[in-house]
């Protein structure tokens, strides 16, 4: 195993592939997952920009070559890939680099432009939710068509474009529907609040994207319950946050029912999103149904006038 | 594949060595993993130089964490083991097959079918793990978070497909000369795992050796095969 203070390379450092040749020179850094360093590279020859990983071990990286593999196989069957909207595919290249520490396992795909999910709620505020939410559940429910359940959903895995359209990054989490889970983070995971198992079913994956949209609406109430006592943390702490927060009000019903798994289907799941959370965000606003204040001011004035009018003109 | 977890906060200080005990362990089969719990900054270099040391003797892996982080580890520790362990089985196959070629010399569309079939024997193999808990006094404070993580641990255990067991001892006993005492049995339900060090009376020593091999005694007999009991019973011959 490589540690990963080996795998700082500088920008400019030329990466060439051992079995196929193709040569990569590095940008920057673009961030760090579970199981490798992802670098922003520039292909020689056609300058072009793509993300490369390399793997602290081999046999995770590869794990996740294969996964990306198989779902990549079961795109061009489907003639709709379930990873990556364009026609570029999302897994490029597999090789090894051979560092002077030894070898290093990469593998080159696609480089999406956008932001995690977060910083994209910060810069679009928190109602955009709605809209990244409902393309984030689109792309889960193509995955679990395809047999697979995403498992370690984050929101750094959650990759945003400018209007809201959602790329997962790291499929190194992924496994088959009925396998285990092999890869979590403990504020998603189901069985951090004693709520279920760790065999991956997408309900595994509804669960950690309701906690994922508490978190990104309610963060300090979910920080709160998080850090209780393990064995009481429940899902009843995940519905009172849902209870008392105003701004989870709209996602309400959604939140519920995924987090006690009770979809039939990933498919219902982005229906009840869409018909509830989507399309209400743009629905013209009702007109205000309540007399406004200051008319029942004023009429309480008005009233008072009248009174002394009649009580002057019988007085005299 | 069988495996010791070891989970404790220090050193050892009687009895046999850890790290021969650990050896033998290996030799039997047996993978020793260990957590060290650093919350108090007890652990000192001496103990995080032995848990370093038992883990290699037995071929395993070894993690200094706070309790917050112990379920976690106990989990990835495991899991990494394990792949670890289906690993080196292929290798061995691959060097008889191929002469002296390893995993990392395949081209990459091998290497992938390589890795497809150890991914499959990790999820599918049945697995024993013994968790054996060091309950010296400064372990104390400590054990409400050792009993959350074992109830994580079975949570892991039971998500997968092949068969996957746990038992549970402690050690030291109440009494000297008692190394490590059994508290679960094997067992696949999650709730057997309630309040297992509730009336425990912690001891001072660490026998961090003797313990090792009493379990390591309990993996080759299916008993604890002390005195008083006979080494194997009616139930094993059955």
């Amino acid at each position: 195993m490589i540690l990963s203070s080996k795998l700082s390379l500088s920008p400019g450092t030329l990466i060439t592939g051992r079995f196929k040749g193709s040569r990569y020179v590095i940008q920057r850094l673009l961030g760090q997952g579970a199981n490798g360093v992802v670098y922003l590279v520039n292909k020689v020859g056609s300058g072009k920009q793509y993300a490369l990983k390399m793997g602290f071990d081999n046999i995770d990286i590869q794990s996740e070559i294969n996964n990306l593999k198989a779902l990549h196989k079961q795109g061009k069957k489907q003639a709709t890939a379930v990873i990556g909207s364009e026609a570029l595919p999302y897994l490029l290249e597999v090789d090894d680099y051979i560092a002077q520490e030894g070898t290093i396992p990469f593998y080159v795909m696609r480089y999406i432009k956008g932001k995690a999910l977060r910083a994209f709620l910060v810069h679009r505020g928190s109602k955009w939710m709605r809209v990244a939410g409902y393309s984030l559940l689109r792309k889960l429910q193509q995955l679990h068509a395809a047999g697979w359940v995403f498992g370690d959903l984050k929101p750094e895995n959650i990759i945003v474009s400018s209007y809201g359209e959602v790329e997962l990054i790291d499929y190194g989490g992924v496994s088959a529907i009925g396998r285990s889970v092999k890869q979590y983070t403990e504020w998603y995971d189901r069985g951090f609040w004693n709520s279920g198992s760790r065999v991956a079913e997408p309900s595994y994956d509804w669960f950690s994207f309701a906690v994922i949209t508490l978190h990104m609406l309610a963060e300090p109430s979910l920080k709160r319950m998080a850090e209780q006592l393990p064995q009481t943390r429940s899902t009843g702490d995940l519905m009172s946050i849902i209870d008392s927060e105003p701004e989870l009000h709209p996602y309400k019903t959604w939140l519920m029912k995924a987090i006690h798994g009770q979809f039939h289907s990933t498919n219902e799941a982005c229906q009840l999103w869409k018909e509830q959370i989507l399309l209400t965000s743009v629905k013209p606003r009702h007109k205000e149904r309540n007399t406004p204040r200051w008319m029942l001011g004023a009429f309480v004035a008005s009233l008072v006038f009248l009174l002394g009018a009649v009580y002057v003109s019988l007085g005299f | 594949m069988k495996q010791i977890m070891l989970i404790t906060d220090g050193c050892s200080n009687v009895g046999e060595s850890p790290i021969m005990a650990a050896a033998v362990a290996q030799q039997e089969g047996i993978i020793v993993n260990v957590v060290g719990i650093v919350d108090y900054g007890t652990i000192g270099e001496l103990g995080s130089l032995e848990i370093n040391e038992i883990a290699k003797a037995g071929g395993g892996m070894s993690q200094l964490v706070g309790t917050k982080e112990l379920a976690h580890t106990m989990q990835m520790v495991t899991r990494k083991t394990v792949v670890q362990t289906v690993q080196m089985a292929v290798n061995r196959e691959l060097r008889h097959i191929l002469g002296d070629q390893t995993l990392e010399d395949l081209a990459p569309d091998t290497r992938s079918q390589v890795v497809e079939v150890i991914d499959e024997l990790a999820e599918t193999h049945p697995l024993d793990v013994v968790l054996l808990i060091d309950v010296s006094a400064s372990m104390k404070p400590k054990l409400t978070a050792v009993e959350n993580a074992i109830q994580d641990m079975m949570l892991s255990l039971g998500a997968r497909q092949g068969d996957s067991r746990l038992a549970v001892f402690h050690f030291p006993g109440a009494h000297s000369g008692e190394e490590a005492v059994m508290d679960i049995d094997w067992t696949t339900d999650l709730h057997a795992i309630k309040n297992i060090f509730g009336k425990l009376t912690t001891r001072g020593a660490t026998p961090t050796g003797p313990a090792i091999h009493k379990v390591t005694e309990f993996f080759r007999y299916g008993t604890l095969g002390t005195e008083s009991q006979p080494l194997w019973s009616e139930e094993n011959l059955g």
